[in-house]
């Protein structure tokens, strides 16, 4: 069985199960430049919160899937990519770490290891679980 | 084929009186009941608030109560306590979404609460005395009953109360600008407002969703019988299928950016039990709001006020086991897709928020590819120059929206918008916020501390033993 490299919040349950290369959003300008780029459809897009605004044009152009390090299924992200059917796992988690996000005492570097460690991997998304989301290693 | 595919749908039973409905959430509640039971979510934590209650406000209202002009001080306790709970219900999850990225929303949502709570009651006074009185705040909310694609909806109705009163009262306690027994009259003028507006909608003498096992079925059968009948059937896995959810999903995307990631910019009513046994969701999506001047963008590219989908949900095709229509206007399910077991819909707009039901018209899914790219050509244009919008411009755009838009649809409706404007000063800034505007960020105010107390239900104290129904503000100390 392949490696579950993190696991969060699955948003709904799919036999999708999307795989590409980890991208990592860090602000409005990484989205434009990947939607300009043409190869949305070739990654997985990591993002810091759990909102929906960020992602919006990639959301709308046709992200494959999403893996969030905050937010929760009632989010409004979550809510998006259930009516857009984007796999997406949310308050992701690495499983070799203990580091865990708490709602107003996350510290950053708790977003910069999930970021160091996923950032650029193959990965694939299962979610097929009803409430839990995994990333798994796909190389 | 679907992970759900093999069950069958239970969802009926959630109707039964003696059924206390899912968990949707580990998660419990406190509020102001410390030391008790802890309250779920759900119908089961309706019941508990309900019996927790020591008036009759939450139970099937009268219309000769709803015309009084004032509530108890128990009443008001116990809509404070119940709407504490109807918050975390709804959104203590989303709670867990962390910053944005993009628009400072818990920075904006603060200084609006708060704005709301100071200004608010003067101008739903005067609207209610312009429309007559209280009968007249009720026919607001009854306009509802035979239109889509309007904003006398289940969240704007929601938020005069919720978000007006309880949030604003909320953050201005824990900012220790006010006492738990200040502005009595006003938090009764908010209320009164919400109750009004909230039974002339439902006309069953429930006031919110969640105490009606989370239904808002408040269209009239003829009403509805007319945008059932230009329902087209879908077929799973069809492009006719594929069309209609992604314009669902974008639309609904766009709503949510034009009304700064909240949703104000959604409504749904149902779920309506169809003669076939499926189930029908009615979907508003304000993807243009003019009074919002960055709302240009959806203008250019000819974007009506509301499209209005019309969701036909097969429930045995997804083994429904419960469906809530929440306070603010969002369906949620279990299993959590339902987009699999959509088998028919129908799309109609209204292009401008006073159009005339009678205008109202059909958008075949056929033709939904051209409104789609007006959509996303909106969304890009949209999200370009929200990006480039400073801090404090996205704080205060984002406050117009709560503040403004809330009670919007309802000033529209009595015809007192513009008063409210040139008397009221509707649109300007109290001073009181403006300054709170620099206060919000210390101490992870906006970030932490507030969203703790409204989220928790610590932050929602009641009116005290003492409390006179007279008392505003009475000293500054």
């Amino acid at each position: 069985m392949a490696d579950v490299l993190a696991e969060g919040y699955n948003v709904f349950d799919t036999s999708k199960s999307p795989s590409g290369t980890v991208k990592y959003l860090s602000s409005p300008a990484d989205v434009i430049s990947l939607i300009q780029s043409g190869k949305l459809q070739e990654h997985i897009l990591l993002v810091r919160g759990g909102t929906t605004t960020f992602l919006a044009p990639a959301l709308s152009m046709g992200a494959i899937g999403v893996i969030t390090m905050s937010g929760a299924p009632e989010s409004h992200l979550g809510i998006l990519s259930r009516e857009f059917q984007t796999p997406c796992v949310m308050t992701a988690h690495l499983t070799g770490s203990d580091s865990r996000y708490v709602v107003g005492a996350t510290s950053d570097e708790h977003f910069a290891e999930i970021a160091r460690e996923l950032d650029g991997k193959k990965v694939r998304l299962d979610c097929t679980d009803d409430e839990v989301g995994r990333i798994v290693a796909d190389d | 084929m679907t992970t759900t595919e093999g069950k069958r749908a239970t969802y009926k039973q959630r109707y039964e009186a003696g059924d206390d409905g899912l968990r949707f959430q580990d998660l419990t509640y406190t509020g102001n009941f410390v030391g008790m039971e802890p309250v779920t979510d759900g119908i089961k934590g309706d019941k508990m608030m309900k019996a927790r209650a020591k008036s009759g406000v939450l139970e099937k209202v009268s219309k000769d109560d709803v015309l009084k002009d004032q509530f108890s001080i128990d009443e008001l306790n116990d809509l404070n306590n119940y709407l504490a709970w109807n918050i975390w219900d709804v959104l203590v999850m989303r709670a867990t979404e962390g910053e944005s990225g993009m628009i400072p929303r818990q920075e904006y949502e603060i200084l609006a609460f708060m704005h709301e709570f100071y200004r608010w009651p003067e101008i739903l006074r005067m609207t209610t005395a312009e429309v007559g009185g209280a009968q007249g705040v009720m026919d607001i909310g009854a306009s509802a009953r035979r239109e889509i694609g309007t904003k006398v909806n289940s969240v704007h109705d929601w938020a005069i109360g919720a978000v007006g009163f309880g949030m604003g009262r909320c953050g201005l306690l824990a900012l220790e600008t006010i006492g738990a027994d200040d502005y009595i009259p006003e938090s009764n003028e908010i209320l009164k407002f919400m109750q009004r507006v909230l039974w002339g909608k439902r006309q069953d003498g429930y006031l919110l969703n969640s105490q009606d096992r989370y239904r808002c079925q408040i269209h009239e059968q003829d009403f509805l019988d007319q945008l059932v009948a230009q329902v087209e059937p879908i077929e799973h896995g069809s492009p006719k299928h594929s069309a209609f959810t992604q314009f669902n999903a974008a639309a609904e995307l766009l709503s949510f950016l034009d009304h700064y990631d909240c949703r104000l910019g959604l409504g749904d009513t149902g779920p309506y039990e169809l003669p076939d046994g499926n189930i029908l969701i009615l979907r508003d999506l304000f993807v243009n709001e003019e009074v919002f001047h960055w709302s240009d963008v959806c203008e250019d590219a000819k974007l009506p006020h509301c499209y209005t989908l019309a969701l036909v949900i097969d429930p045995n095709r997804m083994g429904l086991n419960e469906i809530r229509v929440n306070d603010i206007s969002t369906t949620f399910t279990r299993p959590k897709n339902y987009i699999e077991a959509i088998v028919g819909g129908a799309v109609f707009a209204r292009e401008k928020w006073n159009t005339p039901m009678g205008e109202v018209y059909p958008i075949k899914i056929d033709d939904l590819g051209e409104h789609l790219e007006r959509v996303r050509t909106a969304t890009l244009k949209l999200y370009t120059k929200t990006s480039k919008m400073c801090r404090r411009d996205l704080i205060w755009n984002g406050q117009y929206v709560y503040y403004i838009d809330m009670i919007l649809p309802h000033l529209r409706k009595a015809g007192t918008y513009e008063k409210a404007c040139r008397d009221y000063d509707l649109w300007e800034i109290d001073q009181r916020v403006s300054n709170y505007y620099y206060d919000i960020t210390k101490r992870g105010f906006a970030q932490e501390t507030v969203p703790s107390k409204i989220f928790s239900g610590a932050g929602y104290l009641p009116f005290s033993d003492n409390a006179d129904l007279r008392n505003s503000k009475g000293r500054w100390l």
